[in-house]
């Protein structure tokens, strides 16, 4: 490793003559190695504990969704194709399926992270590491490239660099650009048919990955395969067409080990149950994300199903009113929502009482969403965002009442 | 469960500023400080909740077509004077907004200053307005029509305050130069609009 070190020192650039190569230099360098320089003030700052390092540990916790995610594109794939596949050419299908989408948000992402930090003159900030790793998570895993460039660029410059960059957004970056595909392009990110790749990309294509198994690029998929996810099904026929889908083969399609695991159609990162719980424990642990809003949100979401479950018998048409309010944390995506977009620290109200309040609002408005709004039969992101513009409304009040209650010991 | 409705729809599904974009010159104006927006928030609903079921009573009673016939006889039957309607809003508008005005004066001068211009200008605040014309289109009785006014003010309210909040946070970022000020408020009404979209369409 010695020559790399040796090599970044050869090449380092002047900051004072180019002050843009010097910052491409930088974050290089400083994603490399730990940087140099230690704190300069506050003496009782010893951690080494920074940005960098804080970003690095929520892209971990995201990776056993990740790699589940990646496993499960390739099941579905295989089994909309009737093909039986052994798991590794799933998971080696999957993983090239992902890699473009990455690819895509990494170079739009960092490439205007990279001119911004140029243009202002300050080292490239880390925030943007986690929202590139989010971003292709909450994607359908067939989602056409350039959406994602297009949404991509839109988020990091309307929600991120208008508003000065790394912990100063007011929404969060990654949902900002589900959503803006959400409105933009809906057909692609919502209905049947866009919750399982079908197609070989460029890369499958390229490393001509259907003579593996003997499939051609043209294959049909076969007859009885339904791409339906559960919150698809729940519209029109409540619970029990969720129990009663079954695969080709004839088994179960949406039992509970397999909603649990996230062996069905969805987004790439928010299926698989297991993993995004074993993400948010490491979170809690290294207290990156904060307990409050995840158990607050929990708590909403109870709250709000308890109200429906009781009203059902007034609703015999809406198929997601009579659902057990405890069936609703593990369908969808209200799991993913919970582990890692709602406990953004930058996004989320920052007081602790504030945060009890926005994250069970966000678990109220979410499950309003996704039973009383036909439209879109999931709402975890919407609300989250609908929530990210009342976080400083409700930290202000908090920081107000404080100001109140303390003044009268004055 | 009827009135419920209307209060939810006004307020968040067909929010005057973020979905509708009504009212945006005060709503931009007067977005800097939280206290300002409450107080300015506070005088919108309560001029809507006022002006909304008073243009109900005013055209119901006067300017429907046939609606001065109980009054001058049946000879007026077929009169209508709703070509007079726009006028006779913004009246009763104006005078409403006087009143709230004259109170605010009288009870809280530090927020009658820093409202400033923007007070008297809620009579030309197209939300009042519309909030007046949206009722008529949509058929609402005398109850509703009051209702429908608290609720749209509500929505005004909401959003006003929940803007202010975030403009005083954004003092301390580091919005770049070009964009300080109004132009971060244009982006930001923007954004906040994308987040209400998510309630669009919720059925009742």
């Amino acid at each position: 490793m010695k020559f790399l070190r040796n090599f970044m020192d050869k090449i380092q650039p002047d900051k004072a003559k180019s002050p843009f190569s010097y910052t491409l230099w930088d974050g290089i360098d400083t994603f490399l190695y730990a940087p140099g320089h230690v704190t300069h003030q506050g003496t009782h700052l010893k951690d080494s504990m920074d940005l960098k390092r804080t970003m690095i540990h929520v892209v971990l916790a995201m990776q056993f969704a990740f790699l589940l995610g990646a496993y499960n594109i390739g099941l579905q794939h295989y089994q909309a194709l009737g093909v039986d596949a052994n798991i590794a050419a799933e998971f080696v299908y999957g993983l090239l399926q992902l890699l473009p989408l990455i690819i895509v948000v990494h170079v739009v992402g960092l490439g205007i992270e990279f001119l911004f930090a140029a243009k202002k003159g300050h080292a490239i900030e880390e925030g943007f590491l986690v929202s590139a790793f989010l971003i292709p998570l909450i994607m359908p895993p067939g989602v056409p490239l350039y959406m994602v460039a297009i949404a991509t660029a839109f988020s990091v410059l309307i929600a991120k660099e208008a508003f000065g960059g790394t912990g100063m957004n007011i929404f969060n970056v990654a949902l900002v650009a589900r959503v803006f595909i959400f409105f933009a392009y809906p057909s692609s990110i919502s209905g049947d048919t866009c919750w399982v790749a079908y197609d070989y990309n460029i890369l499958h294509q390229a490393l001509n990955f259907g003579d593996w198994l003997h499939i051609s690029a043209g294959t049909a998929m076969i007859d009885g395969f339904s791409g339906a996810t559960p919150l698809g099904l729940a519209v029109s026929g409540g619970w029990e067409a969720i129990q009663a889908a079954t695969l080709p083969s004839g088994e179960q399609q949406y039992s509970i080990s397999n909603m649990m695991w996230g062996f069905m159609p969805g987004s790439i990162g928010e299926m698989s149950k297991i993993g995004i719980i074993i993400g948010a424990i490491m979170l809690i642990k290294l207290k990156i994300a904060d307990w409050r809003i995840m158990f607050s949100m929990v708590i909403g979401v109870a709250f709000m199903g308890v109200i429906f479950n009781i009203a059902a018998p007034a609703f015999p048409d809406n198929g997601f009113i009579a659902i057990p309010f405890y069936m609703h944390y593990i369908m969808g995506s209200f799991l993913f929502a919970m582990a890692f977009m709602a406990t953004d620290p930058v996004t989320a109200a920052s007081t602790n009482r504030g945060k009890f309040i926005y994250g069970f609002m966000i678990g109220v408005i979410g499950l309003i969403i996704r039973v009383a709004n036909p439209a879109y039969p999931e709402g975890w992101m919407l609300a989250i965002i609908f929530m990210n513009i009342f976080a400083s409304l409700i930290d202000y009040n908090i920081i107000q009442s404080n100001i109140k209650r303390r003044l009268s010991n004055v | 469960m009827e009135f419920v409705n209307i209060f939810v729809k006004s307020a968040f599904l067909e929010n005057m500023v973020l979905i509708y974009f009504l009212g945006m010159c005060s709503f931009l104006a007067v977005s800097k400080s939280v206290k300002t927006a409450v107080g300015l928030g506070a005088a919108v609903i309560f001029v809507l909740a006022i002006t909304a079921p008073i243009n109900w009573c005013v055209r119901e009673f006067l300017l429907k077509e046939g609606a001065l016939a109980p009054i001058l006889g049946d000879a007026y039957a077929e009169v209508s004077l709703e070509f007079l309607g726009l006028i006779i809003y913004i009246a009763v508008i104006a005078t409403m907004v006087q009143l709230v005005e004259m109170i605010i004066e009288k009870y809280s001068p530090a927020l009658y200053m820093s409202l400033g211009i923007f007070l008297p200008l809620i009579t030309v605040n197209c939300s009042i307005l519309g909030g007046t014309l949206f009722m008529i289109t949509k058929e609402y009785g005398f109850s509703e029509s009051i209702v429908y006014g608290m609720g749209s003010g509500f929505g005004f309210f909401l959003a006003i305050v929940g803007i202010a909040a975030i403009r005083e946070k954004l003092k301390y970022s580091d919005v770049p130069a070009p964009l300080r000020g109004l132009g971060m408020a244009f982006i930001l009404t923007g954004l906040m609009g994308l987040g209400f979209m998510g309630l669009m369409g919720i059925k009742l």
